[in-house]
Parts: C-alpha cells; structure tokens; sequence
C-alpha cells in the first residue's frame, strides 16, 4: 500500500476504481454502455436477483470516459431462507464508463425495477439519460431546474450564488483547496479583523447600502470582491499589502 | 377544462386535474400531510376509495448533502452525513467511517473498546430509531397513546448520544479510528438504567399495541410485499425480513466485531404491514439483547481510539507538551489526511436496511465521491406497487410501516 500521506501517482487520480485488491468488497467488473443490458442479464441469470443501487461518479477530466454509473448487485434467494441460508451473498460492482460525449444507457428497469429511482437520480444530478426509461424526469431537483448539481464543474454553491461576489477575504483563504468560505461568514469575519486593527473599512462583498456610500465618496479603500479565483496566485497574503498594492 | 386533460406543460406534474370520464380522482397526498412523515408527495389516481395508481414524488428534502460531503475534508464530511439519517445518525457516521478506514488500510487496527462502543452505539440507535416509527405509526391509525411509550424510551437514548457526544439528535461521536472520547463518567450507570427499565416499558408498549384489535384489523393483510417483489425492488431490513429472507448485514458480513453478539434475525413470512410491525418490535428486543452483552465488556477500560495520530487527534494534553503532537494536530486540523486511492462499498445493517456507503478517494484530503446507498428510498419506492387496490386511508398505514426518513430518501 503507498503511504497514506503520498499525493496520487499516474493515473489513479483520474481513475481510482479497482486500484485496491487488498478491500475484497466485491467482484468489479468494468463494462461499456452498449454491454449494459447483456451483462445484467447474464448477472441475473446468474443469481444476483437484487439490484442494491446504482450511483454515478464524475472522473472530470478522464479521457474519453467522463463518468461512471456504477451498479451494486446482491445474490438473494427468492424464496425464505434461514440467516445460515442467507449466509454472505455474493456481491459484485459493475463500471460502466460513460464519454461524455454521448452521455446515455440502456435502462434496467425491466429487470429490476428498483432502478427507476435510482437511475431518474442520476439523470437528475449527473445529466446522464437512461434509454428506455419510463419516466425519465428529474427526481431531486425542480422540473426547471437547469444544470446537473453533482457534476464536478457544478458550482458548489449553485450558479446564482456563484455569480454573487465573494468577499476577497474567503478568496485567499482556501478556495484552492476547495472549500468556498460562505460570504456571510466571511464578511462577518472579516469585519471582526479590521475593527481589531483599527479601522473601519470592509473588504467583503458589497453591501447596498455601502455601494451606495461608496458611490458618493469614490476612491475609497474597498478592494473590489469579484476576484476570479485564478488570480489567487497573485493576490498577497496579507490585508495590509493588498489595500496598499490596489491604491 | 375537458376530461383528462391538463394544464401543466408536458413532463410536468398536473396537480390540477378535477375531472375524469372514468369516475377517477387524481388526489395530491401531501407534501405537507402529516402521516407522510416527512416531505412525501404522492399523486393518488382513486376510484371511490380504491387507489389505482400512485405515483410518490420525492425531492423536497434534498440538500445536496452528498455534494457537500465532496467539499469537505474525510473528518468533516461524517457531520452532515449524519444528517441524512436523521433518526439513526451515528449508523450514517459508523458506516461511512467504516469505509473510509478500509480505503486508509486501518480497519484491522480499531480498538476493541472502540467496536464496543460502536456497536452499542449503533444499536442504541436502532431502538431510539424504531421507537420514533413505533410512535409515529401508532399515532397514523389513531393510537396515541404508544406514541408517549415509545418516545420516553427514545429519550433515555437521546440522553445517553447527549452525554457521549454532546448533542442530543447529531453527536458525531464516532469518529475516524475509534471514537470522539471514551465513555464518560456516568454513562454506564445511565445506561445500566435504561436497560433496567427498557423491559417493563416494551412490555407496556407491546400490551398497548400488538394485540390491540384495532391496529390489527387495520394493518393485517394490508401491503403485503411478496418475496420475489421484495428482492426485485432492492427490499432490506424489516421489510425484507418480514418476507421471510433473513437477510441481515451484521449477520452476513459483520462489521465492527458484530460475530461475538448472540442474537437471532427475527423473520415472518406473511409481508403484511403487520408482519413488518412485529418484526421491528422483535428486532428492539434483539437490540437490546447485544446491548446488554456489550455492557459486560465496557467496564474494563481500553484505547478508544487508534493510536495513530496522523489520522486520529493526538490527546489534547499531550499538545502542550509534545511538538509531534502540535504538529500533527495542526495538520489533522488545517489540512487533515490524505486518504489513498480507491474505491470501497460499505454496508451496514441501519434501521431501515441495508445502508451502503460507495466511497471514491483520489488520493486527496477531500472524498472525490461519497455515494449513499439509501434503503429508504429503495423501501418507499416499492409503494407504487403495493398501493394499487388498497383503499386510500390504509395509504397511510403503509407509509407507516415501510418506514422512510426523508432526510434519507432525498438528501
């Protein structure tokens, strides 16, 4: 096993499926689109009569493959059975890898008709349309709602709130790490810092009714908080270099 | 407005359909009715009283959580998955750390101590959780009375998460490697009350509840899920078991040492609300049978925790002392631990069923993907089946017994 330290090496980061053969969970079997219907037949044929969940992953970047639908199935018996008859099925995990190009799978609804469900979510979240469905309408989401939240290009907190400025202070924090500060917080926080030094002025995200102030006395010290996270490379670390670099 | 038609643009839903030829009726059955338990709509097609069509329509209660958890370092993400199951959190938080410590290749290592504690702690949730289905159900066909039975019981378990965690509904107590902190003072004897008193109570709740004629005419025979349907529709837990198929994740792939509890997978045969009722009662007495085979064990202290502090917080004071201990406490804290790559499934047996957890690591501080395999959502689903026939007020009562938690379902 590599260090649990060491960053990702080649290309597991794009891919991380299969990469463990020491976490025996399930036999995994990697499928294209067009092999979907054939291999769960033959799978139900074979036994593994429930169909536990389908999910999908976005591997943004993975070439030509964007996603995966992964499907989980469990060999039940179909008749009652003692825990000792039960004993530990068998599970096995099959990857299906999608291209974004063409993103659409034949559906399993009519083998298993737990998939409608499941498969109406990923279509929902991942803009992944199952030929064939039934119902193939968004589940989570309101009907008009537009993009597909749980891909990684969706903003984290949605495009509407994304277009709102951020308060430069939760720029420089770690927004390259990942984790958008909320501006409310951010601002308050911010707030906090300048009083403790001393002053008055507030880097956060405009306020009406300070737009307004600052209208009538332009040139004033806000820096503006509409940065685009690429410029965080340049942006200085400290609030005093910032404020006096933009005047 | 012509017969059948309606209003709503094509995919969306038509709520407002007053008129049909063949003397049906499309009725909306909440999102805001109360014996939905929760945010569940279900567009009921009804002649007379007979549902001939039910569509439930889920998604009110989505909050992105599994995008969230993405966002989120390993440690931080078992803080809102916790929040999916509302009613059981730290069965969310055991499964989900269960996973990530066998992405990390430390899940040999867990203190027993700390299996214990999990292990009580999951099972306390169970009966906690049961007992809000117990009540809650009882109050849909009118048996208010249980519900306070039921509740009082829930509490003394909400006090015990209080005095672990700190918190009565979210405690987040289990955490990567172990547990938050050890057991504290007083816990055992709170504890040793609740199981004291646990058996007078179910008692009362069962003479209250099992054979009351009542509840009887109204839940036998009525959604029987047949086996075959059962397994099709993805089916766990009681819903399953009361099909007759004992199938139970501690049983068949145990988890966090579940193979040295003593403890029977109670089963009926006939599928009928009724069927699942008993099971679930049976299935708190179960419960409280490996509770009280765990209590044997946790008098003895031990680690509760694994040792290893690049993954699990070194004692608080040790941090004073010890630069090792500042340092990877600072990291745990500002940048907290990779995890290697791969992809793990991880099921446990939660109070609804099989609850499954499909982690995805890049090797980064953050999961890439955290998939929820929600048994609600799978139980609830199977509603557009069995409702066809039924009357409309018995709806309800297989609302009640398929026991779906919204959080849950949507997310």
């Amino acid at each position: 096993m590599p260090s649990s330290q060491a960053p990702p090496a080649g290309h597991t980061a794009s891919d991380p499926t299969a990469v463990r053969p020491d976490i025996a969970d399930a036999r995994i079997m990697r499928i294209r689109p067009a092999e979907v219907l054939d291999t769960m037949r033959a799978l139900k044929r074979e036994g593994f009569s429930m169909l536990l969940d389908i999910g999908g992953v976005d591997y943004l970047g993975r070439e030509p493959d964007r996603f995966d639908v992964v499907y989980h199935l469990l060999k039940l018996p179909l008749t009652p059975a003692t825990p000792e008859q039960v004993g530990a099925p068998e599970r096995v995990r099959v990857l299906c890898s999608v291209p974004e190009s063409d993103p659409t799978v034949p559906t399993v609804v009519a083998l298993w008709p737990a998939a409608d469900w499941a498969e109406r979510e990923i279509y929902d979240l991942y803009g992944i349309t199952f030929t064939g469905h039934p119902d193939m309408r968004r589940i989570q989401m309101p009907d008009d709602w537009e993009g597909h939240p749980l891909r990684k290009d969706y903003p984290l907190r949605g495009p509407a709130r994304e277009r709102t400025p951020r308060p430069s202070f939760a720029l420089k924090s770690n927004v390259a790490a990942g984790t958008p500060a909320s501006g409310k917080t951010a601002a308050a926080l911010q707030r906090q810092i300048a009083q403790s030094r001393g002053r008055n002025e507030f880097h956060g995200a405009p306020d009406p009714a300070e737009a307004a102030q600052q209208a009538k006395h332009p040139g004033g010290t806000r820096t503006g908080g509409d940065a685009q996270p690429k410029e965080l490379a340049e942006r200085p670390v400290n609030l005093n270099q910032q404020q006096d670099g933009k005047q | 407005m012509s017969a059948g038609t309606s209003v709503a643009p094509e995919g969306m839903l038509a709520m407002d359909v007053v008129e049909r030829s063949d003397n049906r009726m499309v009725l909306s059955m909440g999102p805001q009715h109360p014996s939905t338990h929760g945010v569940l709509q279900i567009m009921t097609e009804i002649e007379g009283e007979t549902v001939t069509k039910a569509s439930p329509e889920i998604g009110y209660l989505h909050t992105g959580i599994e995008k969230s958890a993405e966002n989120l370092f390993w440690s931080q993400a078992s803080t809102v998955i916790e929040r999916m199951d509302y009613l059981s959190p730290l069965t969310n938080a055991l499964c989900y750390y269960l996973a990530v410590e066998k992405l990390l290749g430390i899940d040999t290592q867990i203190p027993r101590r700390a299996q214990q504690i999990r292990v009580l702690m999951s099972e306390l949730s169970r009966v906690a959780s049961h007992c809000v289905w117990l009540g809650t159900g009882g109050i849909d066909l009118g048996a208010l009375t249980g519900f306070f039975y039921a509740f009082d019981i829930r509490e003394r378990v909400l006090d015990l998460y209080e005095m672990s965690g700190g918190a009565r509904m979210h405690p987040n107590y289990i955490r990567i490697g172990g547990v938050a902190q050890d057991l504290p003072a007083g816990f055992l004897g709170q504890l040793d009350h609740f199981l004291k008193t646990y058996d007078e109570r179910m008692h009362d709740l069962r003479a209250l509840l099992q054979k009351n004629p009542i509840l009887q005419d109204r839940m036998i025979d009525v959604g029987i899920i047949e086996c075959e349907d059962a397994v099709a529709w993805g089916i766990t837990g009681a819903a399953l078991r009361a099909t007759g198929i004992a199938y139970d994740v501690r049983k068949a792939y145990p988890y966090s040492g579940y193979e040295q509890y003593q403890f029977d997978v109670p089963t009926r045969t006939e599928g009928d609300a009724y069927a699942r009722f008993l099971v679930r009662l049976d299935e708190m007495d179960e419960s409280v049978r490996i509770i009280r085979q765990v209590r044997k064990h946790l008098d003895e202290p031990g680690a509760w925790q694994i040792p290893d502090t690049k993954f699990a917080p070194p004692p608080k004071e040790t941090i004073a002392l010890s630069m090792e201990a500042l340092i990877h406490h600072f990291k745990l804290v500002s940048e907290s631990f990779r995890v290697p790559p791969g992809d793990v499934y991880q099921a446990v047996e939660g109070p609804r069923g099989e609850l499954g957890y499909y982690v995805v690591s890049n090797g980064d501080n953050r999961p890439w993907r955290v998939r929820t395999r929600p048994p609600s959502m799978y139980n609830l689903q199977i509603l557009k089946k069995i409702a066809l026939g039924e009357l409309i007020a018995d709806m309800v009562v297989m609302i009640g017994s398929l026991d779906p938690v919204f959080g849950e379902v949507d997310r």
